[in-house]
């Protein structure tokens, strides 16, 4: 086995998916094993322990002390730990955890259930839920990020060769927009539409026609599969670099600049209906800091204010 | 003092489980638990966000059967806003959900399951794995690489995103089926078709027969069974049919979605983030006791093939009818999981030809029109690992108001605990156990795919 790169991956609190997407990278997986060693892999080996290795590969975010001692496990024994997934980069779409206490979840789904017969909450062989979700780099170390929900297989690939031929990544910092084959025209949608309002025209951007698209705030790490197929982007693959590096920048301000200027409807109409949305327009990031902590996120307020009606 | 062995993670599975075993002084087993460890809390946060938005969240439950979660979802708000999908938008999403179980059996045998069969359950653990099975059966491990991405590629293609899909709307389907696209999908199916048949009689001669002692002992138990059957004649359905509710001895009680509220309970244990599902309607209670259990049923492969009356497709029947004639209705041995799995390859091939040959499969009326308001609806499917229930209830404004979930897996929990009892306490005598003895335990969870 000598001469081979020595790969371990493990899952967090996930939906395995990301895992599956590098099952999926189907042909070129086979390739990939002339080069990499998997050892320690929960989907595919019976290694219940972490080896050294030179490639780390941890999706989904810390959600238990089982979590966070896997992923500090991990660190100790890889050379270069990648965050995969959106799960992993920026909490993902649990991190809605946020918006919720345990407490609250816990009580829902063990107490309040209609089909739940029972009044317990489970206390043993159990790991507790931490009070909020974290992606992992709050807790260890990251070298590389790869964010997506999975991200496409061109990226996994991509990041793999880079590793194994050590050199830097070849990857653009584009947002969803520049794989999308709408075109984006200037509108005259007044008001702003749900999904469910007519059938878009799909040669047409989702704004210019008075939809909510999260494409022009959103990192291309799946060549932009939804507008394509006749569905808006929710930004599952995580905020644009310039998004999370500039303090004022944010995703509603973003987007709705944008799609003023592609319609008749005015920014601010825009920017209200996207904090009334809030849960859903920041569905996949609000665990991470570089969103957190921005001064013009205020999530918790948003929601108290729908709640308060 | 006793002594507890942890298995964790219980390996090649499609989700985060421990085993726990408890020793006496004497180093027999005491008891033994397989706890799910995560718990997140959909049914919490998709609380207020708009209904037509939560068929693309909730696929993120699961990565592995993210389609399931996808169409049960939005049938359950196609219920809330009372709306009937266009015939096509609703063959449509059975096409898909179809083809995403083709994808799914051939990982879960090929990769999960058979690194046990193919090197056998002894073999060491650090070569008991696909890429052992890709060095030790290299043309097979290249043929079903090449068949899993015929099967994914054609879902990705067509509908954008196999994994974390988003082309099923309220109402029907997003895009139509363009007529080019259908004639590939015919010979691609055509070839996985044939590569089923091939597995089936691989798994007959290489496997089932081989391991006959292994499957008529290994996790056995005796249990209910759930599963969806079509409405009218009581054939294998996957995507849409009325629920049956099979007791140990045979009979059964079928039901519409609806209802299961008065079918089916949950019953929750201090040991484990997994609800257990039971049988509320039988009265008797919930007990995992391996000889007097009560109110234990069993979803997930094996249970469809027990609870239908025949198949709806002419290579699948033939399957069944081997099946049946071999081991009996219902089936009780657990590593049967994996034959019935491959039945249901088999059908889902055949199904999957069947409605891209439906006339109506390419016509442009994929959506009907929706308004969101205020309604409940239940949205029930069979995912891989079994009946898939979501039951949500809108506000005025089309927004969540409450759900509840029962997801395919947990039906199983209850069943998946008594089998790693009744396998580590066969095992496991006077304090002996190797890595085969607990690799064997973990082959009773993994053949119901949890
Ligand atoms: S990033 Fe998406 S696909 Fe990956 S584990 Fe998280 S939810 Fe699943
Ligand atoms: S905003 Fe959406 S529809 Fe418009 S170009 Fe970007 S990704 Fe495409
Ligand atoms: S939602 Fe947006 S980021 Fe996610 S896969 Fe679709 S296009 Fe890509």
């Amino acid at each position: 086995m000598s001469g081979k790169i020595r790969l371990n991956t493990d899952w967090l609190c996930d939906c395995g998916g990301c895992h599956v997407a590098i099952v999926d990278l189907h042909e070129k997986i086979l390739n990939v094993l002339e080069s990499i060693e998997i050892l320690h892999c929960p989907v595919m080996t019976d290694v219940k322990d972490y080896p050294e290795a030179e490639i780390g590969i941890l999706t989904g975010s810390i959600r238990t002390e089982h979590d966070k001692h896997a992923a500090e496990e991990m660190r100790k024994k890889c050379k270069t730990i990648i965050a995969f997934g959106t799960c992993a980069v920026y909490g993902g779409l649990h991190g809605a955890g946020l918006a919720h206490s345990r407490e609250e979840i816990m009580d829902h789904v063990f107490k309040k259930s209609p089909t739940t017969t029972t009044d317990t909450i489970p206390t043993v062989e159990v790991t507790e839920l931490a009070k909020t979700v974290t992606p992992i780099d709050e807790v260890i170390d990251v070298d590389l990020y790869l964010p997506g929900c999975p991200p496409h297989a061109h990226f996994i690939f991509e990041s793999l060769k880079t590793l194994i031929e050590n050199r830097e990544p070849r990857v653009t910092q584009d947002s969803v927009c520049a794989r999308c084959n709408r075109q984006m025209i200037k509108g005259d949608a007044k008001e702003l539409k749900n999904s469910l309002d007519g059938v878009p025209d799909e040669k047409f951007c989702f704004l210019s026609q008075g939809y909510m698209c999260l494409g022009s705030a959103t990192l291309d790490r799946c060549l932009a599969p939804c507008p394509n197929h006749g569905v808006a982007c929710t930004g599952c693959a995580g905020p644009t670099m310039q998004i999370l590096t500039e303090p004022y920048r944010d995703i509603r301000t973003e987007v709705s600049d944008r799609m003023a200027r592609l319609t008749a409807i005015d920014a601010d109409t825009i920017k209200t209906y996207m904090e009334k949305t809030a849960k859903t327009q920041y569905a996949y990031a609000m665990a991470t800091k570089m969103i957190g902590n921005k001064p013009t996120f205020l999530i918790k307020k948003w929601i108290a204010d729908v709640e308060a009606g | 003092m006793g002594k507890v062995l942890n298995i964790q993670p219980v390996s090649r599975i499609e989700g985060h489980a421990r085993i726990s075993v408890h020793l006496n002084d004497a180093g027999n087993v005491d008891d033994a638990y397989m706890s799910l460890m995560s718990l997140r809390g959909f049914e919490k946060f998709i609380e207020g966000r708009p209904a037509e938005e939560v068929p693309r969240i909730v696929n993120r439950i699961c990565g592995i059967c993210p389609w399931m979660h996808h169409t049960s979802s939005n049938k359950a708000v196609d219920g809330c806003f009372d709306v009937t999908p266009t015939p096509t938008g609703h063959k449509l999403r059975e096409l898909l959900q179809v083809m995403a179980h083709i994808n799914d059996k051939i990982l879960h045998f090929f990769f999960l399951a058979a690194p046990d069969f193919v090197l056998g359950p002894d073999a060491d653990y650090s070569v008991r794995n696909v890429i052992g099975v890709v060095k030790a059966a290299p043309e097979l491990a290249t043929q079903v690489v090449k068949m899993r991405q015929l099967g994914q590629m054609m879902i990705d293609r067509f509908a954008g995103k196999a994994i974390h899909p988003i082309a099923a709307v309220v109402g029907g389907f997003s895009k139509p089926l363009p007529e080019a696209e259908r004639q590939a999908m015919l010979k691609d199916t055509q070839t996985l078709l044939d590569f089923g048949l091939f597995t089936l009689d691989f798994a007959k001669n290489n496997v089932f027969n081989k391991y006959l002692d292994v499957i008529g002992e290994l996790g056995v138990i005796k249990t209910g069974f759930l599963g969806t059957v079509d409405r009218a004649d009581g054939s294998f359905r996957i995507y849409d049919g009325k629920q049956r509710l099979m007791k140990p001895d045979g009979t059964y009680v079928d039901f519409e979605g609806d209802d299961y509220l008065d079918y089916l309970g949950e019953h929750v244990e201090p040991w484990g983030y997994g609800k257990m599902p039971y049988a509320k309607s039988w009265d008797e209670g919930f007990s995992l006791d391996l000889e007097n259990p009560k109110g234990i049923y069993r979803a997930n492969t094996l249970a469809r093939i027990n609870v239908c009356d025949q198949m709806a497709t002419p290579k699948a029947q033939e399957a069944l009818e081997e099946f049946r004639s071999a081991f009996g209705r219902p089936a009780q041995a657990t590593l049967l999981y994996h034959y019935a799995r491959l039945i249901e390859l088999i059908y889902a091939c055949e199904r999957t030809l069947e409605l891209l040959n439906w006339e109506g499969i390419t016509d442009t009326d994929v959506r009907a029109k929706v308004e969101p308001k205020a309604g409940r609806g239940v949205g029930i499917v069979e995912a891989p690992r079994g009946t898939l229930i979501h039951d949500y209830t809108t506000d005025e404004n089309g927004c969540i108001e409450k759900a509840n979930l029962i997801v395919g897996t947990t039906h199983n929990i209850g069943p998946m605990n008594m089998s790693v009892k009744q396998a580590a306490s066969a095992l496991i005598k006077d304090g002996n156990y190797d890595q085969g003895i607990l690799n064997k335990v973990e082959m009773a969870v993994r053949a119901y795919d949890p």
